[in-house]
Parts: C-alpha cells; sequence; structure tokens
C-alpha cells in the first residue's frame, strides 16, 4: 500500500513549540496531528501555594505577546473568589489594557506575521523591501498598543500593575490623555490596514466551525460576559466544566480541549466576530462590510481582516474609555481572602483565557487551572489542516508544507511565529 | 535644526543577564554608564527586532555591544562596521517576536530606518547555559570592552 508521511518536525521559540504530521494513504490523507510537544512548564503546579496577589504576576509569564490576558483572568478569578466585582474606573482601565494588549498582538500577527503568506513572501523583512510604508505603519501600531500597555501596566511585557481588587497605581487623567493623539494615529492606521489586508486573494475556502466566546450585554467582549456559541451554548463562564472538556492526546503535551458531545470549537476573532457583532459600534460594522465581511465569516484566511477590524475597533474603545476617564478614589479595593472557588474568562487576542482557582482561608492558592486558546484551538486547526491538505494531496511535499504552514498561522499569533521556520522531512515508502 | 551630538549617538547592548556569557552586553552596558557623556542613550535589548529599530529612530550612529558564538578563543573582541561588514544570520528557532540583531539589521535596511554608521562590538563567549555566570575569560573583558566603545562613541560624536 503507497504511504507517505510528511513531517513538520519543529516550531521553535513559541508559547507551545510544535510540529506536524500528515499520513497520506492511496492517495487519501488518513491521519494528521498537530503536535505541541513544548516541556510541560509547570505553572498550575507552581501556583499551589503562593499568595493569591503573586497570581498576576507570575502569570503574566505564560506569555509574552499577550500577559495582559493572563493577569485579566487571573485577578477577575481571585476576585470572584473573595466575593468582589471590579466596577466603575476599575472596570474601565482594565479594558483600556487590554485594547493595548489587543492593538500590539493583533497589528504584529496580522502585518508582520500573516500578511507576506497572501503576498508569496517568505517573512516580513523581504515584504517590507517592497511595503516599507505597511511594515512600518505596523510598527507604529504595535507601538502604539505597547505604549497604553506601559502607561497602565508600567511596562510593555508582563506588566506589573495589575493587582487583585485594581491596580496598584491608576494613571492621572494628563497621562491618558497624553496618548489619545497616538491612538487617534493608530486608528486611522488601523482603517488603512483592514483596506489593504481586504484587496489580497482569498482561497474560496469556509469551514463549519462551532465558535466559542464571550457574550456581554452591551459590551464587544475583553473582561465580562456568558459563554456562547454558535450552537446555542450559553452558560455562566463558572460551568465551563459542564460542557466543555479536556483530554490528553498522546502525541502532545497540550490539552485538546473539546464541547462535550459535539467535539471541536473555535474560539478568537472568527469567533469572537460571529458571536458578537452586533456589539460593535456602527462605524466598525460599516468598516467591515466595505471590507467584504458579512456578520459571520467562516473563511480562516480571511482571519486576517478581522483582526485588523478588532484592530480599529481596539483604538475607538480606547479612545472613548480616556475620553470618558475620571481617576478612581481608590487604585484597588481591598479584598477579605476566603476559603473559595474563584473564575475568570477573558478574550485573550486569540481567544478566550479561562482560569479557575481554588483559595485556603488565608488567600493561598491550594489548586490552580488554566485553559489557554491555543489548546482550545487544536483540534479545529487539526481539521483545518485535514482540509486544506486534502486539496493538494498530489501537490509536492514544498506545496503541501506550505499551505499547512498558512493553515496555521489563520490561526495563532504563536504558533504563526514558529511557522515561518519550519523544518521539513518527507517519509515515503 | 540637528539633534544635538550626544542625541545622534546612541548605544545598543544587547543579552540576557541570565545565560551565561550573553550577559556580557548588559554589563558592558552598565560599565559605559561611567564612561559615557549623560546624553549618550544606552538602551539594553533582549533582542526583539522593534524595540531595537524603536531605539535606533533618528540616531545618525549606534553602537551595538553583544557576545557572539564561540570561534576558538572566549572573551576575543570583533569589530564590525556594517557599512562594509555583513552580520551572518541568527540561528534557527527564532521568532518574529524575538528577532535577532541580524534580522533587526536587515529589517531596518528595508524600512530604510538604518543609522547612518552601526557598528557592532562582539564579544565571543563560551557558555550561555541558562542561569549560569559569565565565564572568567569573558567576565575579564568588561573593562577593556567599555573602554573601547567609549572611545567609538567620542569618535562618532567628532566625524557624523
Amino acid at each position: 500500500m503507497p504511504t507517505r508521511t510528511l513531517h513538520v518536525d519543529y516550531l521553535a521559540r513559541v508559547e507551545g513549540e510544535g510540529a506536524l504530521e500528515l499520513r497520506i494513504e492511496d492517495g487519501r490523507l488518513v491521519s494528521t496531528q498537530l503536535r505541541i510537544f513544548e516541556p510541560p512548564r509547570l505553572f498550575e503546579a507552581l501556583l499551589r501555594g503562593r499568595a493569591h496577589a503573586e497570581v498576576p504576576d507570575i502569570v503574566a509569564r505564560i506569555c509574552g505577546i499577550c500577559p495582559v490576558a493572563y493577569q485579566m483572568s487571573a485577578v477577575h478569578a481571585i476576585e470572584h473568589a473573595f466575593g468582589h466585582v471590579a466596577e466603575g474606573q476599575l472596570r474601565a482601565l482594565r479594558r483600556l489594557i487590554y485594547c493595548g494588549e489587543w492593538i500590539e498582538s493583533h497589528a504584529l500577527h496580522v502585518s508582520m506575521l500573516h500578511a507576506p503568506d497572501f503576498l508569496g513572501y517568505p517573512d516580513a523583512i523581504h515584504m517590507a523591501r517592497e511595503h516599507a510604508e505597511v511594515v512600518r505603519n505596523a510598527l507604529a501600531l504595535k507601538k502604539a498598543g505597547n505604549e497604553l500597555i506601559r502607561v497602565l501596566g508600567g511596562r510593555e511585557i508582563h506588566p506589573v500593575n495589575v493587582r487583585p481588587g485594581g491596580f496598584y497605581r491608576v494613571p492621572t487623567r494628563a497621562e491618558l490623555n497624553s496618548i489619545a493623539p497616538t491612538l487617534e494615529s493608530a486608528r486611522d492606521l488601523a482603517v488603512r490596514l483592514v483596506r489593504w489586508v481586504a484587496g489580497f486573494p482569498f482561497p474560496d475556502f469556509e469551514r463549519d466551525y462551532e465558535f466559542v466566546a464571550l457574550r456581554h450585554p452591551d459590551e464587544y467582549p475583553f473582561n465580562d460576559g456568558r459563554l456562547v456559541s454558535s450552537a446555542g451554548l450559553d452558560i455562566d463562564i463558572a460551568d465551563f466544566d459542564r460542557a466543555f472538556e479536556e483530554r490528553q492526546v498522546p502525541y502532545s503535551t497540550a490539552l485538546h480541549a473539546g464541547i462535550k458531545g459535539r467535539g471541536a470549537y473555535l474560539v478568537g476573532p472568527l469567533a469572537r466576530y460571529a458571536l458578537n457583532f452586533d456589539r460593535l459600534p456602527p462605524s466598525v460594522q460599516a468598516l467591515a462590510r466595505e471590507a467584504g465581511l458579512g456578520p459571520v465569516c467562516r473563511n480562516p484566511f480571511r482571519s486576517i481582516i478581522v483582526r485588523a477590524i478588532e484592530i480599529v475597533y481596539a483604538c475607538e474603545e480606547a479612545l472613548r474609555l480616556i475620553a470618558a476617564y475620571e481617576p478612581p478614589r481608590v487604585a484597588a479595593v481591598p479584598l477579605t481572602p476566603r476559603p473559595a472557588i474563584g473564575f475568570g474568562c477573558t478574550e485573550a487576542p486569540r481567544g478566550i483565557c479561562w482560569h479557575r482557582y481554588e483559595f485556603d482561608p488565608d488567600g493561598n492558592v491550594l489548586t490552580a487551572r488554566i485553559v489557554p486558546p491555543t489548546s482550545q484551538n487544536q483540534p479545529s486547526m487539526e481539521a483545518d489542516l485535514a482540509a486544506v491538505a486534502s486539496t493538494a494531496l498530489d501537490q509536492p511535499d514544498d506545496v503541501l508544507r506550505e499551505r499547512c504552514e498558512r493553515s496555521i498561522r489563520n490561526h495563532d499569533p504563536c504558533i504563526s511565529c514558529s511557522a515561518h521556520f519550519l523544518r521539513l522531512s518527507v517519509l515515503r515508502p | 535644526m540637528s539633534a544635538p551630538a550626544g542625541y545622534r549617538v546612541a548605544v545598543t547592548a544587547l543579552g540576557h543577564a541570565y545565560r551565561g556569557d550573553d550577559a556580557i552586553g548588559i554589563l558592558v552596558a552598565e560599565a559605559l554608564r561611567e564612561l559615557l557623556p549623560q546624553d549618550v542613550p544606552v538602551f539594553i535589548d533582549r533582542g526583539d527586532a522593534l524595540a531595537m529599530l524603536d531605539h535606533w529612530s533618528d540616531r545618525e550612529a549606534v553602537v551595538c555591544v553583544d557576545a557572539c558564538a564561540p570561534l576558538g578563543e572566549p572573551g576575543r573582541l570583533h569589530r564590525l562596521d556594517l557599512s562594509v561588514d555583513t552580520l551572518p544570520p541568527a540561528g534557527a528557532g527564532t521568532s518574529s517576536h524575538a528577532l535577532g540583531l541580524a534580522e533587526a539589521v536587515a529589517l531596518s535596511r528595508a524600512l530604510r530606518l538604518t543609522p547612518r554608521k552601526l557598528i557592532v562590538y562582539a564579544i565571543e563567549g563560551r557558555c550561555f547555559e541558562p542561569g549560569a555566570e559569565p565565564t572568567p575569560e569573558v567576565a575579564a573583558t568588561v573593562r577593556s570592552v567599555a573602554r573601547a566603545v567609549a572611545r567609538e562613541v567620542a569618535c562618532l560624536r567628532q566625524t557624523i
């Protein structure tokens, strides 16, 4: 029986090192495995016994691109356990720092990682030689997002100003006003980015994902909302385990998540957008329509447009929050620890990031559980890869690899980083 | 009106304090604080190309200090003038959010943001293990490298 096995061996220096294996028998794709083989990082174990106040700074180290997501999910879970709900300007500041993270993360992914795929360049450096202005604008966007995080978080990477109950220090109105002009410029750059990426050639490819995202009564979601899906799921975040399950697979150190009884689902920009289009401001909805998007987009290659749309939204939301800012009376509300379990779920740039913590009477962590977006999307990415590869089985290995890499880059900036540096080996019978 | 001379020259030190000889750039940066005029900024970068480009923005001349791969003589200093010399590309395994110096230079050239003079001081390392201390032969070069960089900066301030 003719067998062809395509190994993509190594995805390096990412938040999850990965590889890909396709097995083809008799011209038919029989298995697709996206392997995450990064050694276990043991964050959940090392959190045990730590004081609740230490948690945000520890979990920030999980990711260099989206540390705010881990901090936000953690502080909301801690506050949930101790019976506190963030309100007013402290809540608004948390949305604001999240805007910064979306801007910098999406700008990096859209312009530096994903766009070269559509224009035939191996990487952003080669693309920059002919599209210097686009790359310069991307750097300006990333810088604007970083600046927002720095002002609110103390520094751009792994910010240190977030604490349970609020912040260690809140900004003055003048400090926030000083970055408004930068964000206004960033919004204009982001609008141009939407129009640019909307002109890319997109494969005619759709998948019937079950989308999962937070949904809030009034807002496009960052920190708050119920967990909903395109198949009718609508639950409190505390009921995550009732609807979702994680399982070990032998070829990956990342757990695979699925919806009980239904399996793979998708989190991230496509899901957020599809489930919350009506929560976008009319101006952003109009821009999405101008870019050729309807209220739902099921083509993962078009996620580049959705990310660009979310940059525009994050800039507009940041400007709105800054305009309405009044420094709160206290930087943080004191919390009273108690033995309890708390849940937090927020929208990282790549999708929902769910946390659960159990605390002892002194507020020390007894157990911790963190479900990041990447592991939730693994089964859907495998299904994407199978669908994409099935259309190219007669192609040479390098063509097949290129299409698979692109498919990975549709979903996750961290995996995408590595996918630019794939090494390929092919075993033939 | 052109920027003051000090502003137009900067130093970028690259490295990681907890990776053995990779700390040499940071140690030199610390030593430079006593040797350089106050108007010459010393940036410490971990290898993020985007941060480097930001720090190089509007500079006429930049001196980079970094450890380099072993070539047989730990602590040996190499000076490269990137207007005539080329940097070897970084090894595989980099990602877009941690591009190396070579990629930062390539990106800055593509964007036409490269400083007019870009000088690299590369110190041969021997050990880059996580958690390791700098090796004695590399650590012993800190003062001499810092003095060489200070002389380079003084020269650049005179000539640009």
